[in-house]
């Protein structure tokens, strides 16, 4: 279905943006004060890694090693500074028993999974920024500040899913803007534009989440009995005070097998206790010195 | 010891096909056996830093105690102790900015203040307390000059704030660690911190304790020993607190013998930098016999354990984060809070 203001820009070459770019490819209009994310649907992904290029080539990040890592398809092997999407491959042939005899009903039971930063509601790694470089913009999305940020590595053991990472190159932290830019801009981020599938699902968070679950009820009516989404409020992910996903996922399978953490927690509810208990336990000891230092 | 808890499930879809059996909770699946985290680059600098703030802030509370409750019998200490606390002054700033990646930005430290961030916390922490320890510390060393009798009026007015900051410094540390996803740490929030504080007055007396002794002034010794003794005994109260909690949540494993820190945290940290100083202590306190080298080799043992207590603490930490087993079994029980 095209959208009918696309028929104006028909020519190969274009004097500049199509304004509001993302309405014709995403269907929505990207405006300030407005909550966007990704709904990654795992089950549409053919593990083409068209977002992982895409990704790479809009946000002119560095080439990685170049090598087999013998998982499967996958040698990107993880989210990292240079790599904001990562497609995961998971063989599930055989149940790690043994070769199989035959095939399961569901696809080839080849699970693929185009990982991404979550963009938390209550991001862990924007909380642990001390120096404000960390900051939530006017999409809801979580961005590094470059011209701050000053490589203190906080956020990197923040996050509950391992995806902030320090670059030994520039010394500051990176990852996925959810393509601040291009959100500025008025298009639809790099990744879900160029997904061939709409595995990868760019919009409001409101109208997403709606049509996850809408998408969940026809799996299960075409009998995928174990479809569910990971980070809507109420669902694996959204856990532990995280609030929900900006970045949410459609598994059929548990999270550890795409190795997402079944029930991540807020790092910063752990600050209180922490201080708290410490502090007690000095003012208990310092006591204890008063009556020692004041006996004659 | 491997009472690792049956993982209660959510079930997933339609059906609830994925509800694991207890026995196979222990097995966890993971991808291709991938880090789920990414683990801190936080090493021997900040377990470095760690350790002397602990150290330093125990020095000032020390001297500011003393000096509430003793007044000028405890002045030599109450000396000590205010120059000690200087250690974190001069050294603490460098080792941390020395830690950045980016260390000339290190002043966007105080851009903001983050309530959330430990690490914002304790930028300020170390602020107010180098400022404070900075003016009690000159105001002693005029007053001892004899460069009039106020100074060291002003030295008892700053030592308060000093002593709150000292507090702050013992154990905002163990906040810093605990506030992050890395499973270790972030599985015994408040045992974590009863053993930092333990630990670190028990250096901080330790140290003080050394120099009193290189003085020979017994008097003041014993009390730093007392002192040495309920500390360390806090700190193996909240080891063995943290030791459950580890086993509970089922990352026990960074901590377990065979690993090399684990080996560390457990002989080296707990029983010769911490177990070891307690009994020779209460030996000696037994045996009645003042003033002889057991007390010097408790006090060496107890500053080298304090300082091992947060390396070990720290690698064993980034060690659970490169587990994925451990850090997916650590995200599958209910929020330690």
């Amino acid at each position: 279905m095209v959208h009918p203001r696309a028929l104006a820009y028909t020519a190969s070459h274009l004097d500049g943006l199509i304004p509001d770019e993302a309405e014709l490819t995403a269907g929505v209009r990207v405006e300030p004060r407005k909550s966007y994310g990704f709904f990654t649907d795992t089950t549409r992904c053919i593990g083409c890694k068209a977002c992982e290029v895409a990704c790479k080539e809009w946000n002119l990040l560095p080439a990685d090693d170049l090598r087999l890592t013998g998982m499967s398809y996958d040698n990107t092997a993880a989210l990292s500074a240079s790599t904001w999407r990562h497609v995961a491959f998971i063989e599930k042939i055989g149940d790690g028993e043994g070769r199989a005899t035959e095939m399961a009903p569901f696809q080839s039971n080849w699970l693929m999974m185009s990982d991404v930063c979550k963009h938390c509601h209550n991001a862990p790694c924007l909380e642990a920024c001390p120096t404000g470089a960390l900051f939530r913009t006017e999409f809801d999305t979580v961005v590094v500040q470059q011209d701050i940020c000053n490589g203190c590595g906080y956020c990197v053991p923040a996050c509950p899913f391992g995806v902030v990472e320090l670059s030994l190159v520039d010394g500051k932290a990176h990852k996925c803007t959810l393509c601040y830019d291009r959100l500025k801009g008025g298009l639809e981020p790099a990744c879900a534009k160029a997904c061939p599938t709409d595995s990868i699902q760019f919009g409001e968070i409101g109208e997403l989440q709606q049509r996850a679950k809408t998408r969940v009820d026809q799996l299960h009516e075409l009998g995928v009995d174990g479809a569910y989404l990971y980070g809507v409020p109420g669902s694996p992910g959204a856990t532990g005070d995280l609030g929900h996903l900006n970045a949410f996922f459609l598994l059929t399978d548990t999270p550890e097998v795409y190795n997402l953490p079944e029930r991540p927690s807020r790092a910063s509810n752990r600050v209180g206790p922490s201080l708290v208990s410490g502090l007690a336990a000095v003012a208990g000891l310092m006591l204890g010195a008063i009556v020692f230092f004041g006996r004659r | 010891m491997n009472d690792v808890p049956a993982i209660s499930r959510a079930p997933y879809g339609r059906e609830a096909k994925y509800a694991l059996v207890p026995a196979a909770a222990e097995k966890v699946e993971t991808y291709y056996g991938q880090p789920q985290l990414k683990p801190s680059h936080y090493g021997f600098r900040v377990a470095l830093y760690i350790f002397i703030a602990g150290l330093s802030g125990a020095a000032q509370l020390i001297a500011t105690s003393a000096d509430l409750a003793g007044g000028d019998r405890h002045r030599n200490l109450v000396r000590r102790g205010r120059y000690l606390s200087l250690l974190a002054v001069g050294l603490g700033p460098p080792l941390l900015i020395w830690d950045l990646h980016t260390p000339q930005r290190f002043y966007n430290m105080l851009r903001i203040f983050r309530p959330t961030s430990p690490m914002s916390i304790g930028t300020y922490v170390l602020s107010g307390f180098s400022l404070s320890s900075l003016v009690t510390a000159a105001a002693q060393f005029l007053a001892d000059r004899g460069d009039g009798p106020g100074w060291g009026r002003v030295a008892r007015v700053i030592e308060i704030p000093a002593a709150l900051a000292g507090a702050g410094m013992t154990t905002y540390t163990a906040a810093l660690l605990a506030a992050t996803s890395t499973p270790l740490w972030a599985a015994a929030p408040r045992a974590l911190a009863v053993q930092f504080a333990g630990s670190s007055i028990a250096a901080g007396a330790a140290a003080l304790a050394l120099c009193e002794e290189a003085d020979s002034e017994s008097a003041a010794t014993q009390r730093l020993e007392l002192l040495g003794m309920a500390a360390t005994a806090t700190e193996l109260a909240g080891a063995f607190f943290a030791g459950r909690r580890y086993r509970h949540v089922g990352v026990a494993p960074s901590t377990a013998l065979d690993r090399p820190w684990g080996a560390i945290h457990r002989v080296g940290a707990i029983a010769l930098g911490a177990a070891l100083p307690l009994a020779l202590l209460t030996a000696r306190r037994v045996g009645n016999r003042p003033r002889s080298r057991p007390g010097m080799t408790a006090s060496l043992l107890a500053i080298g354990g304090s300082l091992l207590l947060r390396w070990s603490v720290i690698q064993a930490g980034n060690d659970s984060a490169r587990h994925p087993e451990e850090s997916l079994r650590f995200a599958s029980g209910e929020d330690p809070g």
